[in-house]
Order: structure tokens, then sequence, then C-alpha cells
């Protein structure tokens, strides 16, 4: 298998309660949007248009609809001969059979997957956002920095910050402070959750965090973020 | 590497291998036992990164057209980008079959226009090699060069220079010099026929050249463009084969039997696509003796193979001898055959007891449907 520089991981197997009857029996990536597209086509044709080819889509909740839309990927260009886009269901194995238990959960669960392709950065996105992005200047931006991590944030209206995830950085880039959803906000960059990591960094958090009885296994609550600056890593934000 | 695209110029009309591109261009030979030459620049462009790939055809180009298909070997079969297929324009202002690469650059320039890659990579479709353009894109860009071509160092001069580019280099890898076909090289570095240039660049250059009534990329543009363009040189270190005659195509064939040349060049972890035919194994029959030789698939082999490339669904027979020979698809060899340093191209038969012996340097050509 030639290996990939980049590769993403897009969670989409998240229940989407809050679309109450329009989740009833899809995955929110697969709600219709706009006229003639389903959510999940953003982010899939942000891949490609960021120039990455090999995309495993994580996939749980009321799979059935969005395996068969995304099919064999030929709408995105992603029936690739290496690489190309996979549906990754959570799956039995020889020691363990378990659904995808949060977010970090369900990338820890498809090491073997990620490993198979060797690749240097993992970005790791989200199937139910409506936006256009080029990936690839948040990896160049990544690698400038020579960061862990880099976490993609929107400012957000001041009023609204206490709804979101929000990253305090200082003047370089670096984040100093993250807090989910907190009462009295000191930035309004909140997280898009659109994270690129160094995929050997992100490895061996995956693995310690699995092991860590009192983690969500999530990365948007306490995960990552949080972990990373307090142990004096190197976290970017893209601003 | 999004932000590059590929040209192959799949047509040299000063080039000929005899009766081997009657009715192929060069860039079609088969080659190695599975391949086509056009495979090599295709897989290293996609190598690369390229997702954008034209295939600018003058010529006899139906057998070029059947074997790349819809890109799909190559993950070319793509809604966005992808390859294309660019034969000359017979009507209109590009005066139909050219007479040289700028005319056929002319045609390919709506194709130029309408792509949004900065850079082009300009190559021709002869050049058997494993590289990708990485590197020498990053010195293009480091140089801030207008044009970077990519050269070898053959080390000892020989004949095959006399038909080539060849280029003198300072010690910054700028180009201040270049002959092309001389008669007496001045130094030994040798072109490879594969040029990087920024596409808006490329387009103002054969607008001018086209408009001064030139006809030739290496003489009109890359020579003037030695002397008033930053022309530099990216020296490719591994192994090359230019294929420009009978001679040269025979031995990089050969050169193939080589343990290692064939891992530089179908050892790496970029590999070399080709048209897959489904084929069955070979069959070696009780009597078959094989040494040192490429034999692909769906053959019967029953008589001795020594020192040569066999290419798809070849029959050699009981007793047959085949030596430092290339057999290439759907021949029959008969009993008792006797063959040496030969060429035998496409749906041969030889009956029994033939007996055709070249010399090493000058290889026996048997033309395609050959009955003898």
């Amino acid at each position: 298998m030639k290996s990939a520089e980049c590769l993403a991981m897009i969670l989409a197997g998240g229940q989407g309660s809050r679309l109450g009857v329009l989740t009833k029996t899809v995955a929110k990536p697969a709600v219709p949007f706009g006229g003639k597209y389903r959510i999940i086509d953003f982010t899939l044709s942000n891949c490609i248009h960021s120039g990455i080819y090999t995309v495993g889509v994580l996939t749980q909740y009321q799979p059935l609809e969005l395996n068969t839309y995304i099919g064999s990927g030929h709408p995105w260009d992603l029936n690739r001969n290496s690489g190309g886009v996979y549906v990754l269901p959570p799956y039995q194995s020889a020691e363990k059979g378990e659904w995808y238990k949060g977010t970090a959960n369900a990338i820890y669960q498809n090491i073997e997957f990620v490993d198979k392709f060797n690749p240097k950065y993992v970005v790791i996105l989200s199937g139910d956002h409506i936006y256009k992005m080029d990936y690839s200047k948040m990896v160049e931006y990544h690698k400038e920095k020579n960061a862990d991590a880099t976490i993609a944030v929107i400012e957000v209206p001041w009023e609204e910050a206490s709804r979101f995830g929000i990253m305090t950085a200082n003047p370089d880039g670096k984040i100093v402070e993250f807090a989910e959803k907190p009462k009295e906000p000191k930035s309004n960059l909140a997280s898009m959750g659109v994270y690129v990591f160094t995929w050997d960094v992100l490895k061996k958090y995956l693995q310690s965090d699995e092991k860590d009885p009192a983690s969500s296994n999530d990365f948007g609550k306490k995960y990552y973020p949080n972990n990373a600056w307090q142990r004096g890593e190197y976290v970017c934000v893209r601003i | 590497m999004k932000d590059m695209m590929g040209i192959v110029m799949a047509d040299n009309s000063e080039l000929t291998l005899n009766e081997l591109t009657e009715l192929r261009s060069i860039p079609a030979l088969p080659f190695g036992g599975r391949y086509r030459l056009i495979d090599f620049i295709l897989s290293n462009m996609v190598n690369s990164g390229i997702i954008n790939v034209g295939i600018a055809t003058n010529i006899n180009y139906s057998s070029l057209m059947d074997h790349v298909g819809s890109g799909a070997p190559w993950d070319l079969n793509r809604k966005i980008y992808g390859l294309f297929m660019l034969p000359p324009y017979v009507r209109g202002g590009a005066g139909g079959i050219s007479t040289g690469s700028i005319d056929q650059l002319y045609g390919v320039l709506t194709f130029l226009r309408r792509s949004r890659q900065q850079y082009v990579v300009l190559a021709s479709g002869r050049t058997v090699c494993n590289m990708t353009f990485d590197e020498a894109l990053k010195l293009h860009i480091e140089k801030d060069a207008d044009i970077t071509v990519v050269y070898r160092d053959v080390k000892e001069k020989n004949d095959q220079l006399s038909r080539s580019n060849v280029y003198e280099v300072d010690e910054n890898g700028r180009v201040n010099g270049m002959e092309t076909s001389p008669r007496y090289p001045k130094t030994t570095l040798q072109g490879m026929g594969m040029f990087i240039i920024e596409r808006i660049k490329l387009i103002e250059l054969i607008e001018d050249a086209y408009a001064r009534g030139s006809h030739d990329f290496v003489r009109d543009i890359l020579m003037t463009a030695v002397n008033s363009h930053k022309v530099y040189g990216y020296e490719y270190k591994g192994f090359v084969g230019i294929v420009d005659s009978i001679r040269s195509y025979y031995e990089t064939n050969m050169k193939m039997l080589e343990s290692d040349v064939r891992r530089d060049i179908f050892g790496s972890e970029n590999r070399i696509y080709t048209k897959v035919k489904d084929q069955v194994p070979t069959q070696y029959g009780k009597t078959a003796e094989v040494s040192d030789s490429l034999i692909a698939d769906g053959c019967i082999i029953e008589g001795t193979v020594e020192n040569s490339i066999i290419f798809r669904g070849v029959h050699i027979a009981k007793g047959a001898v085949i030596k430092n020979s290339i057999v290439m698809q759907n021949s029959v060899i008969e009993e008792n055959c006797d063959i040496e340093n030969v060429i035998i191209d496409k749906e041969c038969t030889l009956r029994q007891s033939k007996r055709l012996v070249g010399q090493p340097n000058y290889p026996v050509i048997l033309p395609k449907r050959t009955l003898l």
C-alpha cells in the first residue's frame, strides 16, 4: 500500500438527536440538504478539493442510507485504486466487540486502518458540518508550527460563545486554554471540530486515553485539548 | 501535488523505430513483458500526485488510445480533471497534423488554459524510469527558475547523446548552454525529455513561438530560453532508459533482466501501472527450461528460454530455443525453432524449425503478424 501523507477520518456515527424526526431512521450526515445535497457532501467535497484522497467514514447510528449513498465514492472521485473512501462501522474482533464509545474511541478502534496507509498527518472531521474549507492550508500551518495538533476555530459572537468549545490562544497561535461551553468565555474562538493531528502523537494519546477508565473517549469533551495544553505540548489553532 | 499538471508529448516526428513504429507511436511500444512505454511517464506523474494529464498525440495514436482507455489503471478516470487525449485539430487555427512540437503544443493551448494548476511538467513518452517530480519542482521553486530541465549524467560519451539534448550546467544548477543532437557533444549531461514550467509561462512561450512561425519546442523555445531566461537543470540519479532507436529499445528491454535495474524500476513503493488483461498464469511444460527471463502471464512455455522477454499469451513449443530476444503478445514459436537476438512483434507465427539470428547490437525485427 502506497502511503498517503495525509488521511481524513470523518465522524459520521452520531445520532443527531437534536434533529428529532429527521434523524429517526437516517444518520445525520445522510440528511438531505439544500435541494440536491446531503450533509456529508460538504465534508467529502472539501477533502478532495484539499487533495486528500484517502478518507475513512466512521458510521454507527442508522448507517444503511449513509452507506448506500457513499457507495464506491465515485461522485467525489473517491473510487481510487489506492486509497479512496472506506466506510468503517464498529466491528467484532478476536478479543472483543463493542460500539464506538466516543469520537476518540472510534479512531482508536481504527488505528490499524490508519496505519495501513502510514500517514504523517490525520485530519479528523465531522460529517455534519456545512462549510467550505481547504484543509491543505491547515495542514501547511500545522507543519509550519511543527505542532502535534491543530484545531480549526471560528470567531463566534461573544454572546453566543458559551454555547461552544472555546479556545484561548496566545499571539503565536498556541492554545493556552480550552473550555467546553464556558459560562464566562475568555475568548470567542470556537472549535469547529476540525483537527489535524500528527499521527504518531495522536496514536499514543489514543492508546493511553483508552486505558483511562475516567475518560469519555471523546475529542470534543475534555479529552484532547485539555490534556495536551496542561502537559505543555505545542498546540496551534488556525485563526 | 495538486498544483501540477502533466502533458505527455506522445510523438516525435523525427524519430522512428522502423517496422516497430509503423502502426504505433513510440510511447505505445510494448515494453518489459506487460507494459507500454507510456506507462512509465504516466505512473511517474500520478505517483507525484498529478491528477490532470493530457496526452498530446499526432499520428498513429489508435493503439495508444486503446491502451490508456479511460485512464483507470492510473487512477485517472476522474470527474474532475483526469486523463485527456489531445489529438491534432485538423481544421481551425492549428492547421492539421503538426510538423513540430510547437504546433502540437499550440493544439493543446485550450487544455492548458482551462486547467488551474500552477505548474506543468512537459514530458516525452519514451523515457523508462521510476521517479517523482517533487524534488525537481522544489528545485524549480527554490531557484525561481523559468524552466527546469531534467537530465542524467551518462558519464561516458555514447552515440545516443548525438540524438539527445545535451546540457552544460554550472555548479549552481543553472543551464548556461545546450546542444541538440550534436555530432560531438560538449558534455555527458543528457536531457530526459522532461521540463517543468509555469503553466501561464508555457502558454506565453507557445503563443510567442507560434506567432514567429517556429515549430520546434527544443530548438525554438528552449535553446533561446537558455540565453534569455532562467533555465535550471535537475539531475536524476536513478536508472534511466531512453528509447529513440531500435538498438536503445532492445537494450533498455534487456536492462530489465538485471536485478538492480529491475529493483530500481519495479521495486519501489511507487508502482508502474499498466492496463491489466486478466490472463491465466503461465504454464510451464515438463520440457521447459527458462533462465534469466521475464515472462508475462497467459503463456505456454515448453521450449528453452534464455535471457529474453516474453509478453502475454506467447506459445513456445517443445525444442524451440529463444535467446536474448523479445517476443511480443500472442506470438507462436513452433517446435525446434532457433531464435537469437530477435524482436518478434505481436501475433507472429514461426513455423517449425525456423532459424533467425541477429546481432546483439543489431537485432532482427519481425513485423506484426508475420507468418514465417
